[in-house]
């Protein structure tokens, strides 16, 4: 027999209770670790190392007023700026309102400059883009986004608009992929689409995607153009990318202490739910450790023993949620991601898992030492007349 | 044969107490147990401790298996001085030389037979091969060689008590301490548990002292001491 083997044949002996008590640490590392996760992936919307020099200008009034298109040309006058993408939300569904996606009327001779990064990947020539550029009823979509709905270029992809009263029929001319997955989520078509279709929307568009040349200009470029506005009938709002991308995230609320709330919850509640397990365990056990103590192990080494049990208990517990939670990743991807296009970056860093272990076994060794170190302690004499 | 000194016989003594005493404490209040107990057992011997409930056999007994401390004396077994021992020096020192045999066996009940007479020599750092060779022989000696896998649940109270007992020995020790073995067995099993125990002493030159209630049980040592009230009463030499 060997040590481990001896340390498992203690957990196993009530199998029930074993599995009941990893049952609930497998729940609480799968809650801690997607929550956790939710928090990452949400917190690298916001910290996009590619948007460092973009800018978003809108109106200062929401999202939901437009700005002439006028403003174009003063932002490409400014030194600072290298480019300008006129872009607007379009909100459109495929064949059902729950197949959501992103897809935007966007400026087609910039759209590829702005997000240079993004498409970058994509090593698309300018064969391609010349296609999609010539084809006004056009559109570019992202590679994850094709493959779900089964599309190749060439095909029709009908939109049905919610926010707006048109249903373009769009060909696609360019399969794009992306470092991010939330990127390939998206379907870009020409800015003038919604302007030929809508009529009220000519001339205007809900937002400005600015370049800058360099990030360190982006301060005095807020500055000026909010200046240059204010007082006018369309006020603007500049802001970086990361900032524009916080306010969406904030829609959710204080989503961070939510989450960091409900991670402590689970957390103390788990620690009391494994040391009421273990202490029960161990008081079960009051006769066998004065044993074992009194065939010459010493408190030490049985309290060794007993910690080890706690920790094995838990490294299952915590290696199963983390599996658990690995495998359930691609789930969470495709349907929170339907719903919020960046939760398609979901993903469980080497971090987020190496977290949620070491906290499990913190909790296994915490919970189990309290009444491990007191059960070595009792005299011999006293655990053995415990038999009753 | 009656003796008011406490003759056990000839032979270098095994275990030597001078003016032991033990107290237990209630709060403020001192309750003795045990006082100015004088004695000294030879090696290969085999006492039955007798007396009334309350006597101080059991206090006596774990003082001797050190797993209790004395208040007052000293206590010299196996060629050490107890007092003058760590907890962790004590712990080594018993696996050394003191095999203990329960009322109960407790048994680990979640290992087979081989694995529970196995235990306490995972802590002596011998070999596998040295392990499953002396925990066979051990099984062996009880008769209990064809049950080793066998878990606890599955044998009966005397061979539960015989896997204890192959326990106890598996470590070869020189003192063996049986606190009521044969409390929980029906006749037939402590006629054969207690002939076992008779078989360690007489073959193999095991040192015994076993605590019991039971007459016919004390009748199978070769002395019998009794205690009143926390001090030494009286020796018998059992006759056979």
């Amino acid at each position: 027999m060997r040590w481990l083997a001896l340390i498992w044949k203690s957990l196993m002996r009530s199998k029930r209770r074993t599995l009941l008590i990893v049952g609930s640490l497998v729940l609480s590392v799968f809650t801690v670790a997607v929550l956790q996760s939710l928090l990452t992936t949400l917190n690298a919307v916001t910290n996009n190392p590619n948007s460092s020099n973009r800018l978003v200008v809108r109106h200062k009034s929401g999202l939901t007023q437009m700005l002439p298109r006028s403003y174009e040309a003063y932002l490409r006058q400014q030194p600072e700026i290298e480019t300008v993408c006129a872009l607007q939300w379009f909100g459109g569904y495929y064949q059902d309102p729950r197949n959501f996606f992103a897809n935007f009327a966007s400026d087609e001779t910039t759209l590829f400059q702005i997000f240079r990064e993004e498409f970058g990947a994509s090593g698309i020539s300018e064969a391609q883009i010349k296609e999609y550029l010539r084809d006004g009823a056009g559109c570019i979509v992202g590679e994850s986004l094709a493959r779900k709905n089964g599309w190749k270029v060439g095909d029709v992809v009908p939109l049905t608009g919610t926010i707006f009263p048109i249903n373009p029929r769009l060909t696609i001319r360019l399969i794009f992929k992306s470092p991010k997955p939330s990127d390939e989520n998206a379907l870009h078509f020409h800015y003038k689409v919604l302007e030929e279709g809508v009529p009220y929307m000519k001339g205007l568009s809900g937002s400005f995607w600015v370049r800058a040349h360099r990030p360190e200009d982006i301060p005095r470029l807020i500055e000026r153009v909010d200046r240059h506005y204010a007082n006018s009938a369309y006020e603007t709002l500049t802001e970086t990318e990361n900032a524009f991308n916080l306010a969406f995230v904030k829609m959710l609320g204080n989503i961070g202490a939510i989450i960091q709330g409900i991670t402590a919850a689970v957390v103390v509640a788990i620690l009391i739910v494994t040391g009421n397990t273990m202490a029960t365990a161990i008081r079960e056990r009051t006769t066998e450790i004065a044993v074992f103590r009194a065939m010459g192990f010493s408190a030490g080494r049985v309290l060794v023993l007993l910690l080890s049990e706690g920790v094995l208990l838990v490294g299952v517990g915590g290696f199963l949620g983390v599996l658990l939670v690995n495998l359930a990743a691609g789930g969470v991807r495709s349907s929170l991601g339907m719903a919020m296009p960046f939760f398609a970056d979901f993903a469980i860093l080497p971090d987020t898992i190496l977290a949620c272990l070491a906290g499990a076994l913190a909790i296994g060794l915490l919970a189990t030492f309290v009444p491990a170190y007191a059960a070595t302690r009792r005299p011999i004499t006293e655990g053995l007349k415990a038999v009753g | 044969m009656t003796s008011d000194r406490f003759d056990l016989g000839g032979g270098e003594p095994i275990i030597t107490l001078r003016d032991i005493a033990k107290s237990y404490w209630r709060e403020t209040l001192e309750i003795p147990v045990l006082q100015g107990i004088d004695l000294e057992i030879p090696a290969g011997a085999y006492i039955a401790l007798m007396g009334p409930s309350g006597s101080g056999k059991t206090t006596l007994l774990n003082l001797i298996a050190g797993i209790d401390r004395p208040t007052g004396g000293s206590l010299e077994v196996c060629g050490h001085e107890l007092n003058g021992l760590d907890d962790d020096q004590l712990a080594s020192w018993r696996n050394l030389h003191v095999g203990f045999i329960f009322q109960n066996y407790n048994l680990v009940p979640v290992l087979n037979a081989f694995e529970n007479v196995e235990l306490p020599l995972l802590i002596t750092g011998a070999s596998r091969g040295e392990r499953r060779d002396r925990v066979e022989q051990a099984l062996a000696l009880v008769n209990l060689e064809d049950k080793m896998k066998n878990y606890p649940r599955q044998l009966s109270g005397g061979q539960e008590q015989r896997v204890a007992i192959a326990r106890a020995i598996v470590t070869d020790p020189d003192l063996l301490v049986a606190d009521e073995p044969t409390g929980a067995l029906d006749a037939k099993n402590a006629e054969e548990v207690l002939g076992l125990m008779e078989r360690l002493n007489a073959e193999f030159g095991k040192t015994i002292v076993m605590v019991t209630h039971d007459p016919k049980a004390a009748h199978h040592a070769k002395h019998q001491i009794h205690l009143e009230k926390g001090v030494l009463d009286k020796a018998v030499e059992v006759n056979r």
